[in-house]
């Protein structure tokens, strides 16, 4: 029997006010330490690690804006919906 | 305060033309955290690691220059890890500190670790030039970035490279900010968050930094802890030297670099009227905005932006929000914000209020603001352009997004909506037909929403003051925007710096048209508030009470001062000074007369702002 590995996509709202700011950002990174699978995000044709600050912080992406969430491995679901916690989250703001 | 040491040399360079130790030099730049700081500078060296070594290497040196480079970033990360487990969990930064956690990520990060590596595998060059190109690559990067929060993170991958540029150049440098004489002024060209959090709170009393604006993370941090902070100032860390006395007015965005004894006593002056305020003004923030002889009490509300402000307002002692605006929401984005998203914005506020009104005002901005798609560019005059309502009317499925998000987040509690730049009755006409056409909409679909939403009029252009007797016969209340109505009223933008001395709140204009708005509030019967900024200057009190204002929305942090005020006096006081304001002919002289009088009645009890009276 071989495992399963699962490949999904899902899109994602930006719902926070500052946008996927720098807390936003490091959380993200810092939370997928704890899975295995190969996480992505694209927007507007640029595509970045969700494991890299820089990344998720060049990705510009503002309030509003959405985000396609790919990920690939056996914990792609959990992956995705962490992803979608994370900036979905009505983060306190940066003032 | 002593006097400076070294007076009499500086007395000497002074002579001598140079005027880096002038008396009274006074730097503007951007108040960032309010309050008033004084003493000696202590000017952050800037360590340059722009000019680095670069030299093309040989082959068999590749790998040590790898392994320079990993033991560079390795250090830089130990580092920022030891920085951050010295500070203890209480430290009044608190959650603010993630950002030491960002940047230890940011080395760690691939584009900037290995990106580096391969530029000097491939490139051949030796790590300090391969890093600064990378680091190059990487903030040009933020720069195309049109947020401007998120444009200034590029500051957090400078300071990182820059920490690993130390490492490789050997300059070891570190900033000794743990280790600052008392009474220290941080002057600085930037600061970095590790610099930041590190500085021993008891020894600093201010910032002036050359570099960032509100969203800097020295603004944040200054914020959080509490201390008067000016950024921008451009230039302030070459023209101040450590030892220099300096005053940081964190409210105005002034500084003053060896300023005359007379101008310390000045500012020590009102820094002691500013720390009394701080401990007295919050009682008087709870208690409510009730004139002295008990026979008129005014609504104090609060201007907000984000929903997190609310609990600012609360705890300044707000009794509702005067004015949500929405443009936030609109702002630096290539698409407009969702029925839904809208909502939720609305809902948190409205809520976080109940049962205080909350009122919201539709969106009031040039088209040249919001989403590209909008076309509206090319204006010659913006001000008097497709804006606000107009736009509003001209882009109805925008208009109706958020008049539905509005009316449905009413029904979640206590809530106003407020029409900006209203100028004539067709468009309060127009608004009402719309506003009807979506309750409409919204009850075939069976949707919850406040059918009895109340309406009201921004009165902020000259013409609606004209015929403001007609439309308040069709709102439920009038609420006068100051700043754009003096703006449009005197002909005067207020940021153009050749005409904005002509500005003036107490302008015999000024208080003629206000007199007919609250006029013609009383003879419709609709209350009249006041939401600009002259609603927040203790100095404007007495003649808003005089002249029957029913609400005064203002800056949270204005709440406690303006309630204390109202407090103090009497209607008979304010109908006088009201009289008697009304008996000039001069903005100059009412303002005079309005505040000698404040001061001759509460000595020193209210901080007045003295650049105006002696204009």
């Amino acid at each position: 029997m071989t495992v399963e590995i699962e490949s999904i996509e899902e899109t994602l709202k930006v719902t926070n006010q500052l946008g996927l700011h720098a807390r936003v950002a490091t959380m993200m990174v810092q939370a997928m330490r704890n899975f295995a699978s190969q996480v992505t995000l694209i927007k507007d044709g640029m595509e970045v690690d969700a494991r890299s600050v820089l990344g998720l912080l060049l990705l510009a992406a503002t309030p509003g804006s959405e985000i396609l969430v790919r990920a690939h491995g056996p914990d792609s679901k959990a992956a995705i919906e962490e992803i979608g916690r994370l900036i979905r989250d009505e983060e306190r703001t940066d003032s | 305060m002593k006097n400076a040491p070294t007076a009499n040399t500086k007395e000497a360079v002074d002579m001598n033309g140079s005027n880096d130790n002038q008396t009274n030099l006074y730097v503007r730049g951007v108040g960032v955290s309010s309050g008033v700081g004084i003493g000696q500078a202590v000017v952050i060296e800037r360590i340059s690691t722009e000019i680095c070594p670069k030299r093309i290497i040989n082959p068999e040196e590749v790998p040590l220059e790898i392994a320079r480079f990993e033991e560079a970033v390795k250090s830089a990360a130990e580092r920022l890890k030891n920085i951050k487990s010295e500070i203890d969990a209480q430290h009044p930064l608190g959650d603010h500190l993630y950002i030491l956690d960002t940047h230890i990520l940011l080395l760690e990060d691939r584009m900037f670790f290995e990106g580096t590596k391969k530029a000097i595998a491939s490139e051949r060059q030796n790590a300090e030039w391969a890093l600064s190109e990378i680091l190059l690559q990487i903030t040009s990067a933020f720069d195309t970035i049109e947020d401007e929060y998120l444009r200034e993170r590029a500051r957090d991958i400078h300071f990182v490279g820059e920490r690993v540029l130390k490492n490789l150049m050997g300059v070891h440098s570190e900033r000794k900010m743990h280790q600052l004489p008392p009474n220290s002024i941080i002057v600085a060209h930037d600061l970095s968050p590790a610099d930041t959090a590190q500085i021993k709170r008891e020894s600093v009393l201010g910032f002036a930094i050359d570099m960032g604006g509100r969203t800097s993370h020295t603004a944040i941090m200054a914020r959080s802890l509490k201390m008067p902070a000016v950024t921008g100032l451009e230039k302030v860390s070459r023209v101040v030297q450590t030892g220099d006395t300096i005053i940081v007015d964190g409210s105005t965005g002034l500084v003053i670099a060896n300023p005359d004894p007379e101008t310390i006593y000045r500012y020590r002056e009102r820094q002691e009227v500013y720390r009394k305020y701080h401990l007295s003004l919050l009682t008087f923030g709870k208690l409510p905005a009730v004139t002295r002889d008990g026979s008129r009490s005014v609504r104090i509300s609060a201007n907000i932006e984000f929903a997190d402000e609310i609990d600012i307002a609360v705890s300044h002692g707000s009794e509702g929000i005067g004015l949500f605006r929405t443009e936030y929401l609109f702002l630096g984005r290539k698409d407009f914000p969702s029925e839904e998203e809208q909502f939720e914005a609305y809902r948190k506020v409205v809520r976080g209020n109940n049962p205080d009104p909350v009122t919201i005002r539709t969106l009031d901005v040039g088209g040249d603001k919001i989403a590209a798609n909008l076309n509206v560019t090319g204006e010659a005059n913006p001000a008097l352009g497709l804006r606000a309502i107009r736009l509003c009317l001209h882009r109805r499925d925008i208009f109706r997004t958020q008049l539905r998000a509005i009316l449905r987040a009413a029904a979640y509690g206590n809530c106003r909506l407020l029409i900006p730049m209203i100028s004539c009755l067709t468009e309060i006409h127009n608004t009402k037909k719309f506003l009807q056409q979506v309750k409409d909409e919204l009850a075939a679909e069976g949707a919850e929403f406040q059918q009895g939403l109340a309406l009201g009029i921004l009165v902020e252009v000259p013409s609606a003051v004209a015929i403001v007797d007609l439309l308040a016969k069709e709102v439920d209340f009038l609420s006068i925007g100051t700043n754009d109505l003096i703006q449009y009223a005197l002909a005067i933008d207020r940021v153009n710096e050749h005409v904005n001395y002509l500005y003036d709140t107490l302008h015999p204009a000024i208080l003629r048209l206000i007199r007919q708005i609250t006029n013609a509030g009383v003879v419709s019967g609709v209350p009249v508030s006041m939401c600009g900024e002259m609603a927040g200057d203790p100095v404007n009190i007495p003649i808003l009470l005089g002249l029957g204002i029913n609400e005064l929305s203002m800056h949270p942090l204005a709440i406690p001062m303006v309630k204390k005020l109202i407090r103090s006096i009497s209607m008979d006081e304010c109908v006088e000074l009201t009289r008697g304001a009304f008996e000039m002919q001069e903005a100059g002289e009412i303002h005079r007369y309005l505040e000698a009088w404040i001061n001759e009645r509460f000595p020193g009890d209210f901080f007045l702002d003295e650049s105006r009276s002696s204009s």
